[in-house]
Order: C-alpha cells, then sequence, then structure tokens
C-alpha cells in the first residue's frame, strides 16, 4: 500500500513540475520568440547584473519621442564579463543599440522583455550579450557559434 | 501593513551592500548552497530526534539520550541556516517580502517555533516517566508529528519562492495581490 501512495505522489509531482517555470532561468524557446526580431535603440536606465541572467533595463525612443520601458536578457554576469563587459560599461544613461528577440506574450508588462543578442556601443563596439546552447537562434551574432 | 512591509523592504534593498551581495559573482550562491546544506542538517537531526518520540527511530535508546546527542549539530545547523536566510531575504528583500510563498513560510516559521516551545516545556517536565518507552506520551508524539509536517511545508515554501506565478509585477486577481501585498503602483525592482 504504501509503495502505491508513494508512486501516485512521485507522478504527481513530475506532472506539476513539467509546467513550472522558474523564476527567470529557463531555455530561450521557452519564454522567447526567435521569429519576433526586434532592435531596440535607446537609454539604459537600470542594470541587474544577476544570475542566472543580466537584465539591462531600456528606455527605447520612439518615432514620436516618447519611449517605451524594455527590459532586455542577457547572459549571466560571468558570459558578459568574458564577453567584455561589466556593469560598470553600461551607466545609466548610456546610449545602446540592443538586438534580440521578444518574449512570447508580448505583454509588456511590468516592461516589453526581449532576450538580447548583440549589444552595440555609441562608438561602434559590439558584444554578443546572450547566451548559447539555450535554443536561441543561430543567427551570427554568437562569434563561438559553429 | 503592507505598506509598511514595503517601505521596509524597499529601505533594504536601497542598501548598497544588498545589491552586492545581489549581484555578486559567486557570493550569492555560497549563500543559498550553505542554506540549504545547513538546512539539512539542522532539520535531519530534529526529524530523527522526532521520530524518535514517535517510535520509528532508536526506540531502544532513551530519548533524552538521542535529543542529547543530536543536540548540538542540530544548533549549529540552525544558527547557520539562520544567518544564510536573513543574508538571501536581504539580497533581494521587496521581491521576498511580496512573495505569497515567504508570507505563508513566515506563518509557519512561527507556528513551528511554538511548538518548539511548548514541546520543550513538556518534554522537561516529563521526559523521566517515559524516557526508555518505544514512544512518547500522546501530546508530546502529536508536537513530534506537527514538527515534522510544518518544517517540511517550511522547506516547501521556501522552494517556491523562485517561482514567479504571483510576483507583483505581473497582474495578479484581486486576491493573489492581496496576500502578496502588492502595492498599486509600486516601482520595478
Amino acid at each position: 500500500m504504501p509503495k502505491r501512495y508513494l508512486a501516485l505522489l512521485a507522478i504527481g509531482f513530475l506532472a506539476i513540475s513539467g509546467s513550472w517555470k522558474a523564476w527567470s532561468h529557463h531555455a530561450f524557446s521557452a519564454e522567447f520568440d526567435k521569429d519576433a526580431p526586434v532592435t531596440l535603440r535607446g537609454k539604459v536606465t537600470k542594470i541587474e547584473w544577476i544570475n542566472p541572467h543580466a537584465w539591462i533595463h531600456l528606455a527605447v525612443e520612439q518615432e514620436d519621442g516618447s519611449t517605451v520601458a524594455w527590459m532586455v536578457e542577457g547572459g549571466t554576469p560571468n558570459t558578459l564579463l568574458r564577453a567584455g563587459v561589466n556593469k560598470n560599461s553600461l551607466p545609466i544613461g548610456t546610449d545602446i543599440v540592443v538586438r534580440g528577440y521578444q518574449s512570447k506574450d508580448a505583454a509588456c508588462r511590468p516592461a516589453c522583455k526581449a532576450n538580447g543578442r548583440d549589444l552595440v556601443f555609441a562608438d561602434g563596439r559590439r558584444i554578443f550579450m546572450g547566451s548559447s546552447g539555450t535554443g536561441a537562434p543561430k543567427d551570427g551574432y554568437d562569434p563561438r557559434d559553429k | 501593513m503592507n505598506q509598511l512591509i514595503y517601505n521596509f523592504a524597499a529601505w533594504l534593498d536601497s542598501h548598497r551592500w544588498s545589491t552586492l551581495l545581489h549581484e555578486s559573482f559567486y557570493m550569492y550562491n555560497w549563500v543559498e548552497t550553505t542554506h540549504v546544506l545547513t538546512l539539512m542538517l539542522s532539520l535531519g537531526m530534529l526529524f530523527l530526534v522526532d521520530l524518535r518520540l514517535l517510535g520509528y527511530a532508536f526506540p531502544d535508546v532513551p530519548a533524552s539520550a538521542v535529543a542529547g546527542r543530536l543536540k548540538l549539530p542540530m544548533l549549529v545547523g540552525f544558527t547557520l541556516m539562520v544567518v544564510t536566510g536573513l543574508l538571501l531575504f536581504y539580497a533581494i528583500p521587496v521581491r521576498s517580502a511580496q512573495s505569497v510563498w515567504f508570507r505563508i513560510k513566515f506563518l509557519l516559521l512561527i507556528a513551528a517555533a511554538i511548538n518548539a516551545f511548548l514541546f520543550h516545556r513538556r518534554m522537561r517536565e516529563s521526559v523521566a516517566a517515559w524516557d526508555t518507552d518505544q514512544r512518547a506520551p500522546r501530546r508530546l508524539r502529536a508536537a513530534a508529528a506537527l514538527s515534522i509536517i510544518f518544517w517540511v511545508l517550511i522547506v516547501i515554501c521556501g522552494r517556491l519562492i523562485a517561482y514567479n506565478w504571483f510576483d507583483c509585477e505581473y497582474d495578479q486577481p484581486a486576491f493573489v495581490s492581496a496576500v502578496a501585498g502588492c502595492i498599486a503602483g509600486q516601482e520595478l525592482y
């Protein structure tokens, strides 16, 4: 009898855990849409230099002069450091252009979300800011992608 | 009340050390890992004592001997668990304070503390009478069972804090929003 209960419990747990989404740790395809590429131009408003993914918050300029809040997910702080960027490279107010892919929900609450693939500074310096091997498209942004 | 909790958490969040800990390359992971390892030590010892009272572990060893020997590792584990737990809260104060799971966990911790306090008093008063019995008297067995139930639920709630289904930054039903203590128009953390 106890064995049967244990088996039921285990099945229940597996069934639930399959649909659970951990706070900001996931494969690319779980949250982002490879068919929705975006190019975001704007000023940095906030940086969250945290594991498992860094987030860069941007005020993206619209054609009419207004701004829309976006938050762009990068790789781990460690990955970004090795790519040549740390928190001090992106002070608040820095002008950047980010290319990436919008989140599947496209809800824009609390801010529009995207997975960043590369990041271009005003001086033209370009940095790959995504995570490799997570199922993100092989779009040529990652110099290590073969 | 929710406004007070939010203000306190936002104040903690404004600390330089809170951000430094959350954004550190390795320290946050070490603190989190230590929290999990020491809770295993602490609860592992506690559950053995509870199981002894229920009659499922070391039935031929006096209950006071089991409790006495496991007390030191249990308290060492407990102390480190509390310290690392506070640090984890300090690193991510606003999101944690507005987590439905954290709030349930906090109430359960209070319940577990009251249960432990009553349990120790009863045990001190009566242990001489049943020390070598295979099972403790009914009321102490109830306290031991409650202790296991509370702590298992506390660990489950603690694990679930990592999930974002009920986070204030998403649109939530009024009930969830009330339980989580979301503040209308609050800043994004």
